[in-house]
Formats: structure tokens, C-alpha cells, sequence
């Protein structure tokens, strides 16, 4: 009796385990709050999973990708390396307001660009909502300057905040090269262009304390 | 430069939003008060025992579990303004006996701290706090404390304490019910000092020395008028010199080991969440499509001319494709009126947290999808088929601040109350009747009983709503146990502390249902548990309607919640603009029979509320409700809730009504804390899911509510003026 009571206890289990949520119903639910937690372990197994597993996976090279995008898609496109998150694919523009262009991948994350300048990306979990760089138009001329670079972060709790650095603009090492040396809130990055009359179409920027930085390479402007 | 651990850091991020983005160390400014980084037994900032004047960062919200052979406690502590730190607490107490003879008892209590002062130069932060200060409980005492940074790694504190603080436990009447401040009693007795020093060896390692009073002693007055003392655990500890090791192991989470006295071992674990620190702070969802600018005049005349729009082909192409993109955003286009210069969509947001990121998308697609002589765009926010405010954009103004800082389009924007029911407005077909079902597992934990701390159910669950038309809408949910430990238990027997009446015995005489007069509404919740049997908590057809503008109302009939059914009507006056709202609430209900699913028993009540909402900077909501509640007895609750951008939301409530402390029972009146936290938070994905729970001090029958699914106050909210810019930064997310 009390053997069947536990078996039926412990099959009750089984069947609620295996029960995974399933309908057609994904909003406003009320949900426990151990899931919550559960959900935020998960995921970060999963994470420290992925980087694990990443440097495993084959990869093809930039060469190959570019050239296979180069052949498929008529649109202008851009090789993004996001150095944080080892990975490096091509990124299609998808939409052109004035001088701004949105380029993305296909899993639909998005780096905004001006004429090569980062403004913003989205959907990478630690996205720059808007860059405004005080500096863009000394590296653009290679000119040697200083000014201010304003960098709004989205926040945690729903917000845009602002970090504020002083930059400097010079030459690099190489010919050719513009380097833009910012400091602020005890940190510092500096970011190097390619300036061909007026254009920047080769670049490492800094996107934030999270995502580090990322190469930009025209592939088609 | 005070190295701080990382726990500390990523706490840190809220007073200093740099410091978070830039997971450096970085200082607060003198400014911002002192944040400490070890929990103590306690659960708020301090040594091993004793209290700092440090807080935490603004909105944390921490727990901690602390166990030796002396007690355990389980503490919740949550910051609920950057200088004052609140702390509720349910601990097992070792050594001491009450009525339910188990050689320890269980006890709740309440702390507050608040710091004053601020260090700067030489002057260290001041913090005042109170103990366990509803009512007289074991832990009850008063301290003020001084908090001194001496070198970057190390702090000091020094403070006097009363009650347990300086060894002198308040005397305890068993008689009394418990649950009111003791005001008089605060700052009482003789005093003695406290202190301790934190070392912070290095990001993880922190060790703490302190001098503590505390002798784990609880005075008990018995109804005899002798006095007593009683020791908590086996003896008092040996020394007044109290040691401990913290080390943190991931930015949100803490262990500790100490000792008191040096015979009695310690351990303890605490977490701190940070509203302000989500692991994915921009969410993951992907990014939005751009804005496509209209072509010049020339390239396209016949567009600009707004010609099209006698095209009666022209509004149902457009609306359609436009819906099905919105739909990809997970919005629902409900209605759409388009004329050659204006466009207004009526969408429905089932994904995004903040109202803001969906209006925002909306605009975007809109300048996909409408000719080019269309310049006023409307975005009107409906919930429920009631259309809760009206977001006024230039399109001309949303092409020229594209991917700019959020504020400058908040500045282009007008905020409007929508128009109910406006001409040209026209149904997206298809859509209605909708219906929505889910499976998925439960889990119901109860906690706060002594004889079994901590109760558990799990079972299959399935929910299923049916719309009719928007605002029309029927919802149920049905519920099978599988297993767990939740039993069928009636009320506690009058005078014989810790028994309780069988179902059976309950249920056979009708006068146990009514105690000292009062009839028993909450008090046998309990009855409603335990089931094999399906059950359903919930069975209702709600009806929403807006009769003109600001002004929303909603009837609901049906099975209510698991213990009442009926009808319940309500009122509200809520404009898009205003941070004050007017609302008026009536229930006829009816007692639901303990185990028949449709069945009723004979107590019948009806029960309303006047209510007055106010919406204050920071994210505070107050509310006031005065009226009748469900044992007939009549007064008010208060609640105040603190609700983050990102849509945390934590709360406290009390309610007194005309039931004397002696008809109430143990506690006095009703008061509890409301947790929700949004899942997107922890997750990164995209969902208006929530997690969430109430706590509230005891199921007892005065100041109880019925509790009615959907009201409107929450439905009306999300869209406007207040919520609405608050989440503004998300717009071009």
C-alpha cells in the first residue's frame, strides 16, 4: 500500500518533470519565483557552457565568409569581429537614414554605423544605445585635437545612461592610422581608424566595459 | 581607495551607475551613503552579530541564512531608499518552549536602519536602527553606530545598543498579540557599547572582529506574573569576542563562517540581487528594424500627394502588412485609422517590459509601412480593449532623432489621453474570438507555520482564456495535485494554543466557523488545500469598457478565487497624465465550499473600497483603500510600493479596521510585503512574465479582501505618463 502510494508519488513527479510549459499562451503569466532563479542559473550554465564549447567549433575564415556574402547579398556589407565574444561574422545593412546605417547579422543583432563611426548596436545584451563621438570629425580629417565622447548605455533598470570621457585624436604608429585615446570614470580605450578622405573603412572601437572592443572592415560600401 | 569586493562592486553600480558599466572599482561619492559588503547573522550590513551604520546599494533586495546551534534565520532585506535599510526575518529559535512543545519556537520580526550621517573626511557615517520593534520579540533592541573607513581595506564601527543589543532582553508578555511598535519601550533600559572591525583581505576575503552583549537570553512574563529567563541554545556564549570569514564567490553571493564566543560555530549563505544590475541590462531581443526615411517629393509625387488614400484598397494592404510585422514584435494591432496625413494603431504589448520599447518599435514600423504624406503618427497603448494613452509623434521628428539620445525624442513626443472610441477607426479582422491555453507545473509553497516551516505542493496546471472581443474576456484555470505536503487542516481550536480542528470536526458544527464573534473568511484558508481532486482557483468572465476618456471600468462574475466567488464591479479614473488616480470597488460574494468545485456554503458579504492612488518620483506608489472587507469589519489599508524601470516592484501593506486587537488574534492587524520581479530581468529575453509573491504576516479575518484578478489599476498603468517615461531610455532599443 505504501509501496503503490510512493510509486504513484514518484510517477506524479516524473510526469510534472516532464511536463515542460506548452501552449499557445506566452504572455503576462504569473510565474514562481523559484523559477526565476532557476531561469537565471540555467542560464548562466549555458553561458559559461557556450565558452567552453566555442573555440571547438569549426569555423570557416573571414575569407571564406566574406566571399561567400560578397557573392550572395547585394547590399552593403561590413566584417564585424566582436573580440569579447571571439567571434567574427559578416553584417548586411538593412536600412540607410542619411549618413546612418543599420547593419545586421543574421540572427538580427545590429550595429549601427555612421560612415564607418559606431553609433550604437542592439540586441547583444550589453548594447551602446547611442555613441556621440565630439572626435569624429578631427579623425576624419586626421587632425590632431581633443574633445569630448559621450557613450549612453542602456541600463538594468530600464534606463539610458551617459558615460562621459576626454579623448584625444593623433596619429598612430602607422601611416595612415588615427588613434583616439579617451579617458574617463578610471578607465581608458583607444580606438584606431583607417581615415581615407573622410571615410573610415577600417577600424577597432571601443563599444564598452562589457562588450570590449570590435573591428570593423568594409566589405562593400 | 577602499578595495571593494566584488560583491560590493556590482552592488556598488547603483549609487554609481559608472561603476556597474564599468565593473571597475570605482568610489561613491562622498555623498552617497556608506555601502557595506558583509551580511550579518541578522541579515543586514554589519559585523558577525552586530550591526554597521553601512546600507546597501539602492533597490537591493538580499536574503540570507544563518544557522547555529543557537538559532537560524532567514532574513529578506531589502533597501528600500539609498538611506534606509528594512529587514524581515522568521528564525528558529533553539532552547525556548511555547505552546507547541517542540523545544524551539519560530519568530518573526522586523528591522529598520537608517543612516543620517555621511562619512566624509573625518567624519564617520551614523546610522540609527531598530530591532525587532513590532511588538516585543526576542530580538528586540535599538542601536546607533558609527562606521569610520581607517584604511582602504579596513573599516571600524562603534555604536551603543539597548535590549539584546546590551544583554538586557526585553520582558515578553505570552498574553499579548504582538504586531505594534513598542514605542515606549525603545531606547529603554540600560545601554552598552558594541563595535567591530572588517578587514578586507582582498576582492573575496573579508574577516570580522567584533564585541558583542548579546547573551542569548529571552525574558518571558507568564500569565502567573513570574518572570523568566530562558537561554537561547545551551549556555551564554563564553567570551563577548565574536570572529568571522566571509568569502565571496560570485558577485551575488556570499558564505560566512564565525563563531560567537568561541565555543558556539556558525555558518551562513547570502545572496543580493540589484534591480539595477541585470545580467543582460539591454535585453537580448533583437534588434529593431530602422527607420526607413521617405523618399524625396519627386521620386515619389503620387505618395506625398496623399492621393492614395481615396484608394479604398489602400488602408486594409497597409494595415495588414503592418500588422504582421508588428506581430513579429510581439504587439497586436487591434485597430488602425489612417487618413492622408495621419496614421493611428491601437497595439496591444504582449512582450516588452517597458511600454516605451514597444512604442518605439511601433513608430519605426510605421515609417516602413505608411506612404510618405502621412506625418502625425498616434500610437495608442490598449490593454484589455481599453485604450490607456496616446503617444503623439512628428514622423519627420522620428527620421531626425533616430538613434539619438532617448530624452530628445521624449521631448518631440506628446503624451495624450486617447479618445475611446475615435472616427475612421477601423477593427483588424481575424483577430477575435482569440483563444489562449497553457500547461505547465505548479509549485504553492506556505511558510510561517511553527509545526511545519515550510509546506509545498506540485501539480499540473492549465490555464485557458478565451476573447471573445477585446475587453470580453473568459479565463479559467484548473489545477491537479500531484504530490506534496500541503494538508487539509481546519483553524486552530480557541484556547487550546496549537491545536487545530480536524476537516471533519470543522465542518460538522457551523459556529466554528465564526471566532469572538467574527466570521472565519481567512482563517481557514487552509481548508482549501490538500485536494487529490482537480480544482479550480479561478473561473471568471470579465468584461473591460472605457465609457469616455480616462475613466475605465470592469465587472467580473464567476468563481473569484479559491475561496469566494461572485460578482465583482469596478471604477477607475486614471488620466495619462496625472500622477493621482480615483477608484471605487464593489464585491457580492460568497463563501466557496471547501471541496465541491462549484459548490458554495452559506456566508455571503458584500465588500467595497473607495481608493485613492498616487504615483511619487522614484518609483513609489502609494494607495489608500477605505471601505468594508470580507468579515464585515470596516476600515483601511495603505500600501506603499517601490517599482524600478525595469519593472521590480516591492511593496509593503497595512490595514486596521474596527476589529479590536483581542478579535483580530495574534499580530493586532493585517500587514505584509509584496515581491514581484519581472522574468525578463534574470533571463535577458523578452516577456512581461512575472515572478512574484506576498508574505504577509498571518491568515487572519479582519482586513481581508477578496482577492479579484485584473483590476484596473495595473491594466491602465503600464502606458502611461509615469511608467511610461520612466522606461523611456528602452525607446530606441
Amino acid at each position: 500500500m505504501i509501496t503503490s502510494r510512493i510509486h504513484h508519488a514518484a510517477l506524479s513527479a516524473l510526469l510534472i518533470a516532464g511536463l515542460a510549459a506548452c501552449g499557445n499562451d506566452d504572455t503576462g503569466n504569473a510565474t514562481n519565483p523559484l523559477l526565476i532563479a532557476a531561469k537565471a542559473a540555467g542560464g548562466t550554465v549555458a553561458q559559461m557552457r557556450n565558452e567552453k564549447a566555442e573555440p571547438a567549433a569549426p569555423k570557416r575564415t573571414p575569407e571564406q565568409m566574406a566571399a561567400e556574402a560578397l557573392r550572395v547579398n547585394p547590399a552593403p556589407l561590413v566584417m564585424v569581429g566582436f573580440e569579447s565574444l571571439g567571434r567574427t561574422q559578416v553584417m548586411a545593412m538593412t536600412g540607410q537614414n542619411g549618413a546612418m546605417r543599420t547593419f545586421m547579422a543574421p540572427s538580427e543583432e545590429a550595429l549601427i554605423l555612421r560612415d564607418g563611426m559606431v553609433v550604437g548596436t542592439r540586441g547583444l545584451g550589453n548594447d551602446l544605445s547611442v555613441a556621440e563621438p565630439g572626435t569624429e570629425a578631427l579623425i576624419r580629417a586626421g587632425r590632431p585635437g581633443s574633445a569630448k565622447r559621450v557613450m549612453r548605455y542602456y541600463s538594468g533598470d530600464g534606463l539610458e545612461r551617459p558615460l562621459s570621457f576626454d579623448c584625444t585624436v593623433g596619429p598612430g604608429p602607422k601611416a595612415g592610422v588615427v588613434v583616439e585615446s579617451c579617458e574617463g570614470h578610471g578607465t581608458s580605450f583607444q580606438n584606431s581608424y583607417m581615415a581615407q578622405g573622410g571615410h573610415l573603412p577600417v577600424s577597432r572601437q571601443w563599444l564598452g566595459p562589457k562588450l570590449g572592443y570590435v573591428t570593423i572592415q568594409t566589405l562593400r560600401p | 581607495m577602499r578595495a571593494h569586493s566584488l560583491l560590493t562592486r556590482r552592488l556598488l553600480a547603483s549609487t554609481v551607475p559608472v561603476a556597474l558599466l564599468l565593473g571597475l572599482g570605482a568610489q561613491p561619492a562622498h555623498t552617497d551613503p556608506l555601502i557595506g559588503n558583509v551580511l550579518n547573522s541578522y541579515g543586514l550590513p554589519g559585523g558577525v552579530d552586530t550591526p554597521t551604520a553601512e546600507m546597501l546599494p539602492d533597490g537591493t533586495l538580499g536574503g540570507t541564512v544563518s544557522y547555529t546551534d543557537r538559532a537560524r534565520r532567514h532574513n529578506v532585506v531589502f533597501q528600500l531608499h539609498p538611506r534606509l535599510t528594512t529587514a524581515l526575518r522568521y528564525s528558529r529559535v533553539e532552547g525556548i518552549n511555547d505552546h507547541n512543545n517542540l523545544g524551539h519556537i519560530w519568530d518573526r520580526s522586523f528591522d529598520l536602519r537608517f543612516q543620517f550621517i555621511d562619512e566624509q573626511g573625518w567624519r564617520p557615517a551614523v546610522s540609527v536602527g531598530l530591532q525587532d520593534f513590532l511588538g516585543t520579540g526576542v530580538y528586540s533592541g535599538e542601536y546607533i553606530v558609527a562606521t569610520k573607513t581607517i584604511t582602504p581595506n579596513i573599516r571600524a564601527s562603534i555604536g551603543i545598543g539597548w535590549g539584546t543589543l546590551a544583554g538586557k532582553p526585553r520582558t515578553i508578555d505570552t498574553e499579548d498579540n504582538g504586531g505594534k511598535p513598542n514605542v515606549d519601550e525603545w531606547f529603554s533600559g540600560s545601554a552598552r557599547p558594541f563595535g567591530s572591525i572588517t578587514w578586507q583581505v582582498n576582492d573575496k576575503l573579508s574577516l570580522v572582529a567584533e564585541y558583542s552583549h548579546d547573551r542569548y537570553l529571552a525574558r518571558y512574563l507568564r500569565p502567573n506574573g513570574t518572570i523568566d529567563d530562558v537561554r537561547q541554545g545551551d549556555d551564554e556564549p563564553d567570551s563577548k569576542f565574536n570572529f568571522g570569514a566571509y568569502y565571496t564567490f560570485n558577485p551575488s553571493y556570499q558564505v560566512g563562517l564565525y563563531t560567537l564566543g568561541g565555543d558556539t560555530f556558525g555558518a551562513q549563505f547570502s545572496f543580493a540581487l540589484n534591480p539595477r544590475n541585470a545580467p543582460f541590462p539591454s535585453g537580448l531581443e533583437k534588434g529593431p528594424a530602422p527607420v526607413r526615411p521617405r523618399p524625396a517629393p519627386s521620386a515619389d509625387p503620387d505618395g506625398w500627394s496623399g492621393a492614395w488614400s481615396a484608394d479604398p484598397t489602400a488602408q486594409p494592404a497597409i494595415q495588414t502588412a503592418l500588422g504582421k510585422a508588428l506581430k513579429d514584435e510581439g504587439q497586436i494591432l487591434e485597430s488602425m485609422a489612417l487618413s492622408s496625413n495621419r496614421a493611428e494603431v491601437r497595439i496591444r504589448n504582449t512582450r516588452y517590459i517597458q511600454q516605451a520599447e514597444a512604442v518605439g518599435r511601433t513608430a519605426r514600423l510605421m515609417t516602413r509601412a505608411l506612404p510618405p504624406s502621412v506625418e502625425t503618427l498616434v500610437i495608442t497603448s490598449n490593454s484589455e480593449g481599453m485604450a490607456t494613452s496616446s503617444v503623439v509623434l512628428r514622423r519627420s521628428d522620428v527620421e531626425r532623432l533616430e538613434n539619438t539620445e532617448a530624452s530628445r525624442i521624449a521631448e518631440a513626443a506628446q503624451l495624450v489621453d486617447a479618445e475611446p472610441r475615435p472616427d475612421g477607426l477601423v477593427t483588424t479582422p481575424d483577430l477575435f474570438p482569440r483563444f489562449r491555453w497553457k500547461l505547465a507545473p505548479y509549485l504553492e509553497l506556505g511558510v510561517f507555520d511553527p509545526q511545519d516551516p515550510l509546506r509545498y505542493e506540485l501539480g499540473a496546471e492549465l490555464k485557458a482564456s478565451y476573447e471573445i472581443m477585446p475587453g470580453l474576456i473568459l479565463s479559467g484555470t484548473v489545477r491537479q495535485r500531484a504530490l506534496g505536503t500541503m494538508k487539509q487542516r481546519g483553524p486552530g481550536i480557541p484556547g487550546q494554543r496549537g491545536e487545530h480542528y480536524t476537516p471533519e470536526e470543522y465542518v460538522s458544527n457551523p459556529d466554528y466557523e465564526y471566532f469572538n464573534g467574527v466570521p472565519r473568511v481567512r482563517s481557514d484558508t487552509r481548508m482549501y488545500t490538500g485536494s487529490d481532486s482537480p480544482t479550480i482557483p479561478e473561473l471568471t468572465l470579465a468584461w473591460y469598457a472605457q465609457p469616455t476618456r480616462a475613466v475605465y471600468t470592469r465587472v467580473t462574475v464567476g468563481l473569484l478565487e479559491r475561496a469566494y466567488g461572485g460578482v465583482s464591479g469596478e471604477v477607475l479614473w486614471k488620466p495619462a497624465n496625472s500622477p493621482l488616480a480615483f477608484g471605487a470597488e464593489v464585491n457580492r460574494v460568497r463563501k466557496r465550499d471547501f471541496e465541491d468545485v462549484f459548490g458554495f456554503r452559506d456566508y455571503e458579504v458584500t465588500t467595497g473600497h473607495v481608493s485613492a492612488y498616487y504615483e511619487f518620483a522614484e518609483g513609489f506608489t502609494a494607495q489608500l483603500d477605505v471601505g468594508k472587507y470580507l468579515a464585515g469589519d470596516k476600515g483601511a489599508t495603505f500600501t506603499l510600493t517601490r517599482e524600478f524601470a525595469n519593472g521590480w516592484r516591492v511593496g509593503a501593506y497595512a490595514t486596521k479596521t474596527d476589529l479590536s486587537d483581542e478579535e483580530f488574534g495574534e499580530g493586532s492587524f493585517d500587514k505584509g510585503i509584496t515581491i514581484s520581479i519581472p522574468v525578463s530581468w534574470a533571463t535577458g529575453t523578452p516577456s512581461r512574465d512575472r515572478a512574484g509573491t506576498t508574505l504577509r504576516s498571518l491568515s487572519r479575518d479582519g482586513g481581508a479582501k477578496v482577492h479579484v484578478n485584473g483590476r484596473l489599476y495595473d491594466k491602465v498603468r503600464d502606458a502611461q505618463s509615469v511608467k511610461l517615461y520612466q522606461g523611456w531610455g528602452s525607446f530606441w532599443r
